[in-house]
This record gives C-alpha cells, sequence and structure tokens, in this order.
C-alpha cells in the first residue's frame, strides 16, 4: 500500500453547499445559534402543517418544542443539507425518508409488484396437450387480452366487478427473448427489446443466455401489492394469465389443462424477485428480505447505462440498497421507528463514499494497472489475501485520512456506523472492481471493519460490530449456513439479518465484481432484461436521481387515490 | 503456559499510550481531585448521602442459592451488598480525546470488575453494582482517562463525538451538561442524563493540545499520529484479518 495523490476532491461542492461560509478544514464551529427548528423549511412546513392538523382532528401532533428533550428542539447545531451524490441536487435530511419520498416508495412498488413468468410451459401445455395452434399472432392477441386483464378486468365471465383503469395504470405485461426472428414478430408495444436497450455485446450475451425462451414480465398494480403483499404478486399475475389463456386460446374455464397452466404461472414458470423468509421473520415471497444481492445487482440497471463507469454503476446499487434494505427493509418492516434514514443516507449523500470509491478506482489502476474504464474479464488481478489487503488497507486508510482532514466531513457522517459502511464499502467495492470476484471484495469490507476499529478505537454500535468483527471468517466460506458466493447471499443470511448499514453494500460488492468484468449481468438475465423496461415508473439506471426527485417532489409516482377520494 | 497480556501491538505513541492504560501493572496518573459527593451528583443515581438502594431483606438474611460459581468468585463490595446494577457513560471527542470506547472497555476490563461494558462508535456505557461503579467513576473522571472538555459523562443525547468542537474548546453537548466557566474550570450544571443539578461541579481545567497529542489514544493526523505510519499495527491487523480468513477463529500459521 501506498498513498497515491488525487487532487480532486469530489465531497467539497458538497461541503462548502452545506457549511455556507465556513472553513470546511477547521476544527471549529459556532453551536447553540442556528435558530434551532426555523433554520430548516422543512421542520416550519412541518409545525406548519401540524398547526391545521391539531386543530381539524381535536388531537395534538407533532410538537417539537415541548416534546424532544423536554424542550430542548432539534436545531442546537446546524441541520444540514445534503448532495444526493452524483445529482448536484440538494435536498433537507427529511425529504430522504421514505414516507417523505415518492420515488422511494416507487422503487420499492416497482421491485414488489414484479414477476417473471414463463411461457414456454403454456405454450407446450397448449400445443401438446390441447392441439392448438400458437403462433406469433395468437401470441400477440393473448398479450392483448393479458393487459385488459392483468390490471383487473374480466375475459371470459358475465356481470363482473372491474378496476378503474386510470387507479392502474401501472400495470402491464411485456414479454422479451432471445429468438430474434420470435422478438421480430412480436408488436413492439409488449416487447422488451433487448437488443435496443443494451450495448450489443451485452445484448448478445443476454439474447444467448435467454435463447429461444419467451417470458413474461409482469407488473401488477401498485395499489394492489401495497394493500395486499408481495406474496400477492404472482397470485394476482398467475390468475389474470389463466384467464387470458382462456380468453385468447378458447379454452374451456372448467378444463383439467387449465390446473396446468395455472402451475405454471404459479410455481414451475415463475421467477419471484425474492423468496420466502422463515418463520421467524415471516414474509412472503417478493418482500425485501428475500432479494439476492446478485438478483438486486441485476435490477439496477447503471451498468447497462454507464458500461464504462463500473465505479457509478456500483455506487447506483448502493444507494438504492440502503434506500431499501436499510430504510424500508430494516428500518421500518424489521425494526420500526425512523432512525435508519440518518444512517443509510450517509451512503448516498454529499458524494463522500463516490470520493473514496473512485480513489480506489484510481489506485487499482495506478498499481495492478486494472483499466477499469474498460471492464473485462481480461486485465482482473487475482484475488489473493495480500492483494486484497493492500487494496482493502490503502483505500481504507484514505478515507479514514479524509474524515480526519476534513472535520466537516467527519460531522457529515456523525455516527460511527455511517462511516464504518463508507470505509468498508469503498474498500469492498474497489478490491471487487480489481479482482472481478465478489467474495474478494467482501473480504475487502471486513478488512476495512477491522483497521477502522483499530484506528479509532470505535466502529458502530453493539450489534453492528458483531458482524463486522466476525465477518473475515465467512468471506471465503461456501459451506450452507456458513457462506456462499456473494451473489447469492442475501438479507437474510445469516448474521447480516440484523444491521443496517450493510446489505446495500453487499449487493453493490456482487454487482461491482461483474460490471468491472463487464458481463451483461451479474446473477439473473432474465431480471437485468425486465428492470431495462423504460416504462417502469421508477427508472432503475439512476436510483439515485430518481430519489432526489422525489425529494423535491417531482417524482410521479403510481397507485394514484384522488379519483376516489374526496377533492382538495 | 500461562496467558500474558500483551496490551496490543505497535510502535506509536499512540498504541504505547493504550497499552499503559490498559495494563494494570501502571497506574493511572491522577490529574484532578472530584469529591465522591460531585461522582454522586454527576451519576444522578442517588442523592448524596442517600443509603444504596439494596436487595432487602439483605443477602445474607435471604439465603442465597447453592451455586459453585458463587464459591469460586468473590463478590465484589456491591454485589455483596446487594446493589442496584447503575451505569456511567462516556462520549469521547474524536478530536484527541484521551479515551476511546473500545479502548476505554479494554481498560475497564483490565482495571475492574464485577462490570458490563457496553462499546458504541460515540459513547461507552460499563455498568455494575452501584457502590463499585462510584469507585470506578471517580477513577474514570479523576485520571488521565477523562479530558474535561474533550470526554463527556452523558447518559442520553450523547451526540457530538465526531463534530467539530465549539469555539470554547469544548465538544458539542445539545444539552449542554457542562459549561467552561469564567474561572477556566470546566463545571458540570446538569447530571449525566440531564436533569439540572443544585450547584456546579467541577472537574478540572482542560487539558492543553500538547498534554492530548501526547496523551491520545486515537491515531488521528491532526493529532500528528497518522495511523498509516504505524505499520507494525497494521500489519498486526491485516494478520489478523488473514488468519481469520483462512482458518476461522482456529488460525494456523
Amino acid at each position: 500500500m501506498a498513498k497515491i495523490e488525487r487532487a480532486q476532491k469530489l465531497f467539497l461542492k458538497a461541503l462548502k453547499e452545506k457549511f455556507p461560509g465556513q472553513d470546511v478544514e477547521s476544527t471549529k464551529a459556532q453551536y447553540f445559534n442556528w435558530g434551532e427548528l426555523s433554520q430548516s423549511p422543512r421542520k416550519k412546513e412541518f409545525l406548519a402543517a401540524t398547526e391545521k392538523i391539531a386543530k381539524e382532528r381535536g388531537l395534538s401532533m407533532y410538537d417539537p418544542v415541548r416534546c424532544h428533550l423536554g424542550g430542548i428542539p432539534l436545531g442546537q447545531r446546524q441541520l444540514m443539507t445534503y448532495e444526493v451524490s452524483g445529482t448536484g441536487t440538494f435536498v433537507e435530511g427529511d425529504d430522504l425518508h421514505f414516507v417523505n419520498n415518492a420515488a422511494m416508495q416507487q422503487m420499492w412498488d416497482d421491485i414488489r409488484r414484479t414477476v417473471i413468468v414463463n411461457m414456454d410451459l403454456a405454450h407446450q401445455t397448449l400445443q401438446k396437450r390441447l392441439g392448438k395452434e400458437v403462433t406469433p399472432e395468437t401470441i400477440n392477441e393473448y398479450l392483448h387480452v393479458l393487459n385488459h386483464a392483468m390490471p383487473g378486468a374480466a375475459v371470459v365471465q358475465e356481470h363482473m366487478v372491474e378496476t378503474h383503469p386510470a387507479l392502474t395504470d401501472d400495470c402491464y405485461v411485456k414479454v422479451f427473448t432471445g429468438d430474434s426472428e420470435l422478438a421480430d414478430d412480436i408488436e413492439p408495444q409488449f416487447l422488451i427489446n433487448v437488443e435496443k436497450l443494451f450495448p450489443k455485446k451485452s445484448a448478445e450475451e443476454l439474447s444467448k443466455a435467454v435463447g429461444k425462451s419467451l417470458w413474461q414480465a409482469v407488473h401488477i398494480p401498485t395499489s394492489v401489492s401495497r394493500t395486499c403483499d408481495g406474496g400477492t404478486t404472482s397470485r394476482w399475475s398467475a390468475m389474470q394469465i389463466g384467464m387470458s389463456f382462456i380468453g385468447a386460446y378458447r379454452m374451456c374455464a372448467g378444463e383439467a389443462a387449465v390446473a396446468d397452466l395455472s402451475y405454471a404461472a404459479k410455481h414451475a414458470g415463475v421467477i419471484q424477485m425474492a423468496n420466502h423468509l422463515p418463520a421467524r421473520r415471516a414474509r412472503g415471497p417478493n418482500e425485501p428480505g428475500g432479494i439476492l444481492f446478485g438478483n438486486f445487482a441485476d435490477m439496477i440497471q447503471g451498468d447497462r447505462k454507464y458500461p464504462n463507469d463500473p465505479a457509478k454503476a456500483t455506487l447506483e446499487v448502493v444507494g438504492a440498497g440502503a434506500m431499501l434494505f436499510d430504510q424500508i427493509w430494516l428500518g421500518s418492516y424489521m425494526s420500526g421507528g425512523v432512525g435508519f434514514t440518518q444512517y443509510a443516507t450517509a451512503a448516498y449523500t454529499d458524494n463522500v463514499l463516490d470520493e473514496y470509491t473512485y480513489y480506489g478506482m484510481d489506485y487499482i489502476k495506478d498499481k495492478y494497472k486494472v483499466d477499469w474504464q474498460n471492464p473485462n474479464p481480461n486485465d482482473k488481478v487475482k484475488p489473493t489475501q495480500e492483494i486484497v489487503n493492500d487494496i482493502a488497507t490503502e483505500v481504507n486508510l484514505n478515507g479514514m485520512e479524509m474524515y480526519e482532514t476534513y472535520p466537516t466531513v467527519m460531522e457529515d457522517h456523525f455516527g460511527g456506523s455511517q462511516r464504518a459502511s463508507v470505509l468498508a464499502a469503498a474498500s469492498g467495492i474497489s478490491a471487487a472492481v480489481a479482482t472481478g470476484h465478489s467474495n474478494a471484495g467482501l473480504n475487502g469490507w471486513y478488512l476495512s471493519m477491522l483497521m477502522h476499529k483499530e484506528g479509532w478505537s470505535r466502529l458502530g454500535f453493539f450489534g453492528y460490530d458483531l458482524q463486522d468483527q466476525c465477518g473475515s471468517a465467512n468471506t471465503l466460506s461456501v459451506r450452507p449456513d456458513e457462506g456462499l458466493i456473494g451473489e447469492f447471499r442475501g438479507p437474510n443470511y445469516p448474521n447480516y439479518a440484523m444491521n443496517v448499514g450493510h446489505q446495500g453494500e453487499y449487493a453493490a460488492i456482487a454487482g461491482a465484481a461483474h460490471y468491472s468484468r463487464g458481463d451483461a449481468w451479474t446473477l439473473s438475465p432474465l431480471i437485468k432484461i425486465t428492470f431495462a423496461d423504460p416504462a417502469l415508473k421508477f427508472d432503475f439506471a439512476e436510483p439515485r436521481k430518481e430519489f432526489a426527485r422525489g425529494a423535491i417532489r417531482e417524482f410521479m409516482p403510481a397507485g394514484e387515490r384522488s379519483l376516489i377520494i374526496p377533492a382538495k | 503456559m500461562a496467558f500474558k497480556p500483551q496490551y496490543g501491538p505497535g510502535t506509536s505513541k499512540v498504541a504505547e499510550n493504550r497499552r499503559k492504560q490498559m495494563n494494570p501493572a501502571m497506574k493511572l496518573e491522577t490529574l484532578r481531585d472530584v469529591t465522591d459527593e460531585d461522582v454522586v451528583l454527576i451519576l444522578g443515581h442517588r442523592a448524596p448521602g442517600q443509603a444504596y438502594p439494596a436487595a432487602h431483606p439483605p443477602l445474607a438474611e435471604q439465603g442465597e442459592p447453592d451455586c459453585p460459581i458463587r464459591k469460586i468468585v468473590a463478590p465484589t463490595e456491591g454485589a455483596k451488598a446487594g446493589d442496584r446494577v447503575r451505569y456511567i457513560q462516556f462520549a469521547d471527542s474524536m478530536q484527541n480525546a484521551p479515551c476511546h470506547p473500545y479502548q476505554r472497555t479494554y481498560t475497564e476490563a483490565y482495571r475492574f470488575r464485577g462490570i458490563d461494558p457496553g462499546t458504541l462508535s460515540g459513547r461507552q456505557i460499563v455498568e455494575c453494582r452501584e457502590r463499585d461503579l462510584e469507585n470506578y467513576a471517580k477513577e474514570l473522571i479523576t485520571t488521565n482517562l477523562f479530558d474535561p472538555a474533550r470526554t463527556g459523562i452523558r447518559g442520553a443525547t450523547v451526540h457530538g463525538h465526531s463534530l467539530r468542537l465549539r469555539e470554547d474548546g469544548m465538544m458539542f453537548d445539545m444539552l449542554q451538561r457542562c459549561i467552561l466557566d469564567d474561572d477556566g474550570v470546566v463545571k458540570y450544571v446538569k447530571n449525566q442524563i440531564g436533569e439540572p443539578l443544585d450547584k456546579k461541579v467541577a472537574v478540572g481545567k482542560p487539558m492543553d493540545q500538547k498534554w492530548l497529542d501526547d496523551n491520545t489514544t486515537i491515531f488521528h493526523v491532526l493529532g500528528g499520529n497518522p495511523f498509516r505510519n504505524d505499520t507494525e499495527y497494521l500489519e498486526y491487523v491485516q494478520r489478523i484479518h488473514s488468519l481469520r480468513t483462512k482458518y476461522g477463529y482456529m488460525p494456523k500459521e
């Protein structure tokens, strides 16, 4: 390890905006004269809103002047704004809580309401068992029927209740295949066009992986998956698929072959976005705790849009993962409360992790000649313990030195777990990009944690430290319950299931190993293609930009209800 | 072969300071005088002079169960009396405070008996029987483990360890439990949980920058102690990590 020069400090712009008129390298600051809550437009908005609400409902609500620490409200120090990393957009911390951010809600909605369903099994049933003809024309007709039915419309019965199209306009089904002839015959409105959406090499690899199979990317209405749960998605989807086959292929509604179609749509041919969880965490499929990290790295599409910047592509996974796994999954599903947001946002605000990661990119290019801006498998470094130690040590030390040299960066990440996540993520991502190996990346993560703890004699909190102080021992293990390759680990992996500030970053490390090799996907070509669809409400190629749009209230989500409620 | 503690690796001043604090054979340096009554006031668990709320009827009358551990381990005074388990919690500024969370825990584990420390990033809590706690707390406050400006005694709302210092050199405390008074002495005006005290409790003058730089146990470039320079320490961490990676918790070489 040896420090390299890097003049550019990506976080400086954010620091100057956050701490206007202050020397960002000073170790001193003013306190107790910031005007408490009044320094924050958002807090003032909260106060004004609650005044009205309390009058209307006759019940007190937000009252920080009385209720926070017996009369000492927030804002004794400066309440900072945050730049959503890589966007140039400054927001208030409150705007990054998912309750206050429609884009964050929609990202999770778009995952939870998605299943991918194979059509080959159904086509075989139709052709071999029922002797029906399946042609591009019949498939197109079926897709017409299915896009009518999937939002909640009748196709077979008389006198049926149906859902309002304007309330379910986010619901649709498209298909994709690796068979270019078949793709050419599918109506463009129904096709996810792999050739057009992906860089040429990726498109070829994806098409080859999918082969002649035909897959449906199904997105049920946001309002349905919200009212029910992720486990509903495959059921809702399968019901509408079954009815559409009956309608499109003129089947008998009661014949036994329908059960085969149903079984294919519900079980044999369905790809859930997340596995169901064991009883002690008790969630059905398509809930966040069951998403494999490799699959999450495929949902996020930064590598498709920025194929020559695996660092950026990886940082987009960090942002999206911190939001989903930390803020929504651990923060609310598992824990409850609002504190996790303050913690998780450190990984995707103010370009701090970005700076540390790009330092790592410069380092691996300088020392190991890894041409990271030209992703390919050929210049990857052999993932030896010595090399992983070297990369992780240098990247971690640089990050610690940045926190020390710029006390405002330290103040920005005022919690130890924030710093631990950021330092370890930069170290792990750098090792993964250099080696193209996700477990080597994880190994770099854990060295960072040990080194951080020794350097500053502190790390995160009680529980946070648990997994990081014992993590080295499981990074290269692949025994059941004790290890897996990184791509197959997930939020419910032993030791990973408890602590905020890890899971998004682990997903990013899994992705980094593949983005740096120029692989077309990380774990699932089907998921990679499905989330490339520009018709999705949330743009999975730009999650941080979408969160910023949500924060400044420019993001339009699905799940509209104003049609069926009184006008305000 | 009997275990011989090494108190950590490293050739740097920081590493040496850490070893000095941990090693119970080395006497901690008393730097200030704080009375027993003042310690009780800062802790806020009981009023000065008040009897210790303890098990009643006394343990001797209750008749304890036939327990082999009780026969092996001699109780501390607090345990013997059946005291409540209470706590003291410190927040340590990353701006070269003399002690830091894990260092505190290791030091206490080597020096004190009957304790239950908890270690976080900005704070460290130690819980034990109340009369033992008061003795330990006094040592933790009056010796070189403590700086009145950069070490805070905070039961809740500990925010401040990573923030810039106030212009008077004090670590930020939202509750302003202690103040740098006109006479240059730091005085607690609230107990550790933030309840106002009837009188100010003096805990001494802040240590000067040179003392802090010389006595700190945190690596920090601005304190003149970059972690990068202690290569022995870094290699030790790498070695531990490598051995755990290869052999789990049964390391071989």
